[in-house]
């Protein structure tokens, strides 16, 4: 049951072919090359305190941490209680959206129920609808919320998290109930002989046998949730509940005035939590886990 | 691993828990928001919430804290996004749940009053006391709606290191440019789809002005006289072919090499001056030197403040605007911490000891002020392509008509 | 089986802890719904209260039933979907029959409120009248010094007089009879203040003085008068009488509207129009294949991109392989329209990365060639998209069971094999919904577009904005959203029709998934 245990059985037979090595790690570095290349851009910018983003190809000529010292320390902007913000709401609707999409998965892949397969492409096409006009409604929507119950209308978290929360039965869910129906019944089977109940079977056997697509389905919903302006923007209005996004897009928003340094800074730091999470469940993305404990 | 399995249920049950946490504090501190503040009983202070562009909210939190000490009245600056706080003023304006002010420019004075989104100001006998050009844009169709505060238009910048006098023409400009052996004699922000605002200057000293001014001199829709510019658009395709404005030329790169000392001249606004001065330029600010027979005549943007037809605080709003933003003071005040030109003429006096305030007022008196008319938002549409094609080559008179034509049936279409 | 076991004999002892626990939590909900209910009950909501209520009964029913159990596990979800996404798509739907637009955004109340609020200006080169405010019982007026320095003291029912008044610096401030108001209570009776207007005189033509700061009047004349029995707007200084024209604006008998207007019910106009548009239609056929293409190519470059990269990383010998995983995360840890800025930066001719160092110095006309640029956005997309392809088929991946691969790899089976007849369909089941969500998502992909080409090239023979990137989605926004007119209802029709072809897409590819699915 543990990963070692899991390696054991991988083929160990066939020996390391160094050529084949050779052309892999320069498919993965000609592939790192363009992902990383952009972001350099986006380094230098934020390391060069009067310098501009795409003006010039003369990468990283003045190197200094002003931008980032200017962010942090800043009295104009709540720097660390804009990410404070953002962590608590990302990591929130993560983990609640996950959650609610289990739930959803577990119920569409194991039960069988009329409006099984309809139910499924309703959840999808919900999320095809073009959102034009989806900060009005839900401008409108948190406006009258709140009159009623405070807590959760306009400028607080908890209703910020409940309108990301609106998404949390989608395509994530989909992408789940694959996963689900990849782990054969005859697990949950036998449990249920042995007297388990539904809830019990998903909670202690199903949940840990998916923990892949669950780290991945979380790790994408914090980085939708970390990164979004647009809904947040609206629905948030005082600067010490703001996100992180929110903050920074207003750096730059007036184009004569956008202090692309600082944006870049403050982009680099928020892409520490993304990277901090992707590290961190990284083993569980790809810890193997399935495969031991089917066996 | 089982371990691994609790300590993630454990983190997912904090993280549950932090979010009720947060709905709860959410709703303790709840009372302190504008809304409801503002429609409880009759012995609470108002509180005036602002909406302000991002970059000029620090500069005007002292100013509201001023006006509370003076007044009780609490000034709540709210800090929007530029790119949806026009929209989204239009949109929350009327719910109630809008800001009692705004913060704009002039030129969304034709979409507002057609919304139907902003009262009336009276500027009273303070009227008088600002620069003409920010008291004509704040008006529409006659009727004042916005309290002016700053006035911002092009100036052109000179590396004082490479050449040491102002130009007197442009074609001086070039030739100084080219004599002190810079790279880029000029530059100017263009950009594939072309720059027709910071083209304008030009465009006027060839006496092709985008719109005629009826007897009161408001922009008159049904006068489009940008047709009239066919030796502008001669000149811009000799320009684009000599290489002295270029559609390559974004605002990132005419900043890296001016501040690179590679440029001589730069067509830019007051908002780079910082930079400019940061990056080590010896820097001078001069009028706009004219390609043509009159003067070059840049677009002035005035900014400035609405108040909410809807508000529910017109008094408080009325009184913070005219007799405490429209007071030279303030308005010098908001010139320190900002930079921008002040509208009214004794704070703009008050400060242009300045070298290069004093260069962007002398640049500034030729500036008309945009166009608000909704006419006008159809000239952008094609405006800016059709000077970028003829840059790159496209003959100059027909790209020029077609221009016109499209923009006329655009408004006709209206 | 270890767990299994030891599974059921805690089940057996946990039974009555769960159950504790739900009737807990629909108790919670429960007196939360009453408590609404009271409250929609005080407001009159009568629609969202059945609405309300009957959503409560069926949540009770789901959770103490013993029946409806795949529901106890949706229902959750389900709450917050209804709530916030369908609203949203209810809302755009109720709009798309609407005339909301610019000029059209108040209701009738507001609009006149607003038309007689503009049409109300300063006597011109009138006095400013220092005022002082007053209250005599529930009454306001206005204790004014005039030009000539006497005070005078009128009220909403009763014109200027002359009153005699304690002056300080020259200025009235306060008279017999009436209570002189300080700041506080003027703010604290706003709306009645700003409302006031004291007549000058006994005759209507005198006009009236108006207050907006609680400092100083001034003498007010109005250009327009509201006629509410006759529902008429009256221009009184030329007499032409506006008659509401069914359109949701004033109209005069020459069919001159003034602006603001109002919302109205509009029926199936937008939807007629979004079909008749001649500016859509005059491109529709190069858009409509254009965003297939562009919709397809994104979906196909990405997938293929990001499996490549999941398979190539997965690989539990290769070395480094972590770090390797980390950098194709990262271009999705950045906001979206700083990489897509960049790019647009790059790409430029003469200035750009991509021509001056990578090409050495090449002039590929990147954004303003029509086949370059849509490459480059494509190029673009990839960028932004392939991230989420690698972690959503590295994810899929660990599903695919080792010793499936091993037996292939038994049978002699090339790793091309094993990855086209074993990985790959098995990949499928679970991406296959990503993929169908994917395109629906790149054929409304608006941002890309908007960042990187703004939809440029522009078609220059075409005498309506269009560009040789836009996709359907752009094109939209550039016909609704032009100049300083927002027309929202025609968006909403537009999106609703979009929406109609997307999904109808859609639910023929995920009828084809089906048979994909049964393969496990």
């Amino acid at each position: 049951m543990s990963a070692p245990a899991t390696r054991a059985h991988l083929p160990r037979s066939r020996r390391r072919r160094p050529m084949r090595t050779l052309a892999k790690h320069a498919a993965a570095i000609v592939a790192s090359a363009f992902a990383l290349f952009p972001l350099l851009y986006v380094l230098s910018a934020a390391l060069n305190p009067t310098g501009t983003l795409t003006g010039s190809n003369e990468l990283f000529k003045s190197v200094g941490l002003d931008s980032f010292t200017r962010l942090v320390t800043s009295d104009q902007y709540p720097f660390l209680t804009w990410f404070k913000n953002s962590l608590i709401i990302g990591l929130t609707t993560a983990a609640l959206s996950v959650f609610l999409g289990a739930l959803a998965a577990y119920a569409f892949s194991r039960m069988r129920f009329v409006g099984r397969r309809p139910g499924l492409l309703g959840l999808v096409l919900v999320q095809m609808f073009p959102q034009l006009l989806a900060v009005v409604a839900i401008f409108i929507l948190l406006t009258e919320i709140g009159e009623i119950f405070p807590a959760i209308g306009l400028n607080t978290h908890a209703g910020l998290i409940s309108v990301y929360l609106g998404a949390a039965l989608g395509v994530n869910t989909y992408l789940m109930y694959g996963f689900f129906n990849t782990v054969p019944k005859e697990l949950d089977e036998a449990a249920m002989i042995d007297g388990a109940g539904h809830a019990r079977v998903f909670f202690t056997i199903i949940l840990r046998l998916v923990t892949p697509i669950l780290a991945v389905v979380a790790l994408l919903s914090f980085i939708a949730t970390f990164n979004d302006f647009v809904i947040a923007s609206v629905v948030l209005i005082d600067a010490d509940q703001q996100t992180l996004a929110v903050g920074l897009y207003r750096m730059v928003s007036n184009p004569n005035y956008a202090d692309w340094s600082a944006f870049a800074a403050g982009a680099v730091l928020a892409a520490i939590p993304v990277v901090a999470l992707f590290l961190f469940l990284q083993r569980y993305i790809v810890g193997g886990l399935t495969a031991g404990a089917v066996k | 691993m089982t371990k691994t399995k609790k300590s993630i249920a454990a983190g997912a049950m904090l993280v549950t828990a932090g979010m009720l946490l947060s709905a709860c504090s959410g709703g303790s501190t709840e009372p302190t928001s504008s809304a409801t503040a503002t429609d409880t009983g009759s012995e609470t202070t108002a509180t005036l919430t602002v909406w302000v562009d991002a970059e000029r909210a620090d500069s005007l939190a002292d100013a509201a804290t001023a006006y509370e000490d003076e007044t009780g009245v609490a000034v709540e600056i709210v800090s929007r996004d530029n790119a949806t706080i026009k929209d989204d003023y239009m949109q929350q304006a009327s719910t109630g749940s809008g800001p009692d002010i705004v913060m704009g420019a002039h030129d969304w004075l034709g979409e507002l009053t057609t919304n139907g989104v902003v009262a009336p100001l009276e500027l009273g006998d303070s009227a008088d006391g600002y620069l003409s050009v920010a008291l004509d844009a704040a008006a529409y169709d006659g009727t004042v709606y916005m309290l002016p505060y700053a006035v911002e238009n092009l100036a052109m910048l000179r590396n004082a290191d490479l050449v040491a006098e102002p130009a007197t023409s442009f074609d001086d400009m070039i030739a100084k440019g080219t004599a002190a052996g810079a790279e880029f004699p000029f530059v100017v922000e263009q950009g594939v789809d072309g720059n027709p605002y910071h083209l304008y200057p030009f465009q006027t000293a060839f006496g092709a002005p985008v719109f005629g001014r009826d007897a009161n001199g408001a922009y008159d829709a049904t006068q489009l006289t940008l047709g009239d510019g066919g030796d502008f658009a001669a000149w811009l395709s000799a320009q684009g072919a000599a290489g002295t404005i270029s559609t390559e030329i974004t605002g990132d790169i005419a900043k890296e090499k001016f501040l690179a000392g590679d440029a001589a001249f730069w067509l830019t606004g007051p908002w780079n001056v910082t930079a400019a001065v940061e990056g080590g330029i010896n820097l001078a600010v001069d009028a706009i030197p004219s390609p043509g027979s009159e003067d070059a005549q840049p677009f002035a943007g005035v900014k400035g403040f609405f108040v909410n037809q809807y508000s529910e605080n017109k008094v408080a709003a009325n009184d913070f605007l005219v007799n405490y933003i429209g007071t030279t003071d303030v308005q010098v005040a908001l010139f320190e911490s900002s930079s921008v030109l002040p509208a009214l003429t004794e704070a703009a006096q008050a400060v242009s000891d300045d070298a290069i305030v004093a260069g962007f007022l002398a640049a500034g008196e030729q500036a008309v002020p945009m166009p608000a008319i909704p006419a006008m938002g159809q000239v952008w549409q094609y405006w800016g392509i059709a000077e970028a094609e003829i840059l790159n080559g496209a003959d100059a008179t027909a790209t020029w008509d077609k221009l016109t034509a499209d923009v006329q049936a655009a408004i006709d279409a209206q | 089986m270890e767990h299994t076991r030891s599974l059921t004999a805690l089940g057996r002892s946990g039974r009555i802890g769960p159950l504790i626990v739900k009737l807990l939590m629909l108790g919670v909900l429960d007196s939360v719904l009453v408590f609404l209910a009271l409250i929609l009950i005080g407001r009159g909501d009568w629609g969202i209260l059945v609405i309300v209520t009957a959503a409560g009964l069926a949540i009770n029913w789901v959770y103490l039933s013993k029946r409806a159990l795949p529901a106890k596990y949706i229902t959750p979800g389900l709450v917050f979907l209804a709530i916030f996404q369908v609203f949203v798509i209810g809302y755009t739907v109720y709009i798309a029959f609407t005339n909301y637009s610019t000029g059209h955004i108040l209701n009738k109340d507001q609009a006149i409120e607003s038309l007689l609020s503009q049409s109300q200006s300063r006597v011109a080169d009138s006095h400013q009248y220092p005022v002082t405010v007053v209250r005599d019982g529930d009454a306001f007026g206005f204790l004014v010094t005039a030009e000539d320095g006497t005070a005078y003291l009128g009220f909403a029912d009763q014109p200027l007089a002359p009153v005699d008044a304690t002056f300080e610096d020259g200025t009235a401030v306060a008279a017999e009879g009436v209570q002189s108001l300080q700041y506080a209570d003027i703010l604290a009776n706003q709306e009645a203040i700003f409302d006031l207007a004291v007549p000058a005189g006994d005759s209507a033509e005198d006009g009236w003085l108006r207050t907006l700061d609680g400092r100083s009047a001034y003498e007010y004349e109005s250009s327009r008068e509201y006629d509410a029995v006759a529902d008429t707007m009256t221009d009184t200084t030329t007499g032409v009488v506006y008659t509401d024209g069914g359109d949701g604006a004033f109209v005069a008998p020459d069919g001159t509207r003034i602006l603001p207007g109002w919302q109205i019910n509009v029926g199936l106009d937008n939807f007629e129009r979004a079909i008749t548009e001649p500016t859509i239609r005059g491109p529709l056929m190069y858009v409509l294949v254009w965003t297939f293409a562009f919709a397809f190519l994104s979906v196909l470059l990405t997938f293929a991109l990001g499996v490549a990269l999941a398979l190539l990383l997965n690989d539990p010998r290769m070395r480094g392989r972590k770090v390797y995983r980390l950098v194709m995360v990262l271009p999705y840890a950045f906001p979206a329209f700083l990489g897509a800025l960049v790019w647009s930066g790059m790409f430029s001719t003469s200035f750009g990365f991509i021509n001056q160092v990578l090409l050495g110095g090449a002039a590929v006309p990147w954004l303003t060639d029509p086949t370059m640029a849509k490459i480059a956005v494509l190029l673009v997309n990839l960028w932004l998209g392939f991230p989420y392809m690698f972690l959503v088929a590295t994810g899929a991946l660990q599903a695919i069971p080792d010793d499936i691969l091993e037996a292939a790899r038994t049978d002699g089976a090339t790793p091309w094999g094993i990855f086209r007849h074993v990985k790959l369909p098995l990949l499928m089941v679970s991406m296959a919904p990503i993929l169908i969500s994917s395109f629906a998502f790149n054929f409304n992909n608006f941002n890309v577009i908007y960042l990187v080409t703004g939809g440029g090239p522009r078609d220059t023979a075409a005498s309506i904005p269009v560009g040789f990137t836009d996709i359907l989605i752009s094109l939209v926004y550039k016909v609704a959203f032009t100049g300083q007119m927002r027309d929202y209802g025609l968006a909403s029709a537009f999106s609703i029709i979009i929406f109609v072809v997307v999904a109808a897409i859609s639910i023929v590819s995920f009828r084809k998934t089906k048979t994909l699915e049964e393969m496990n």
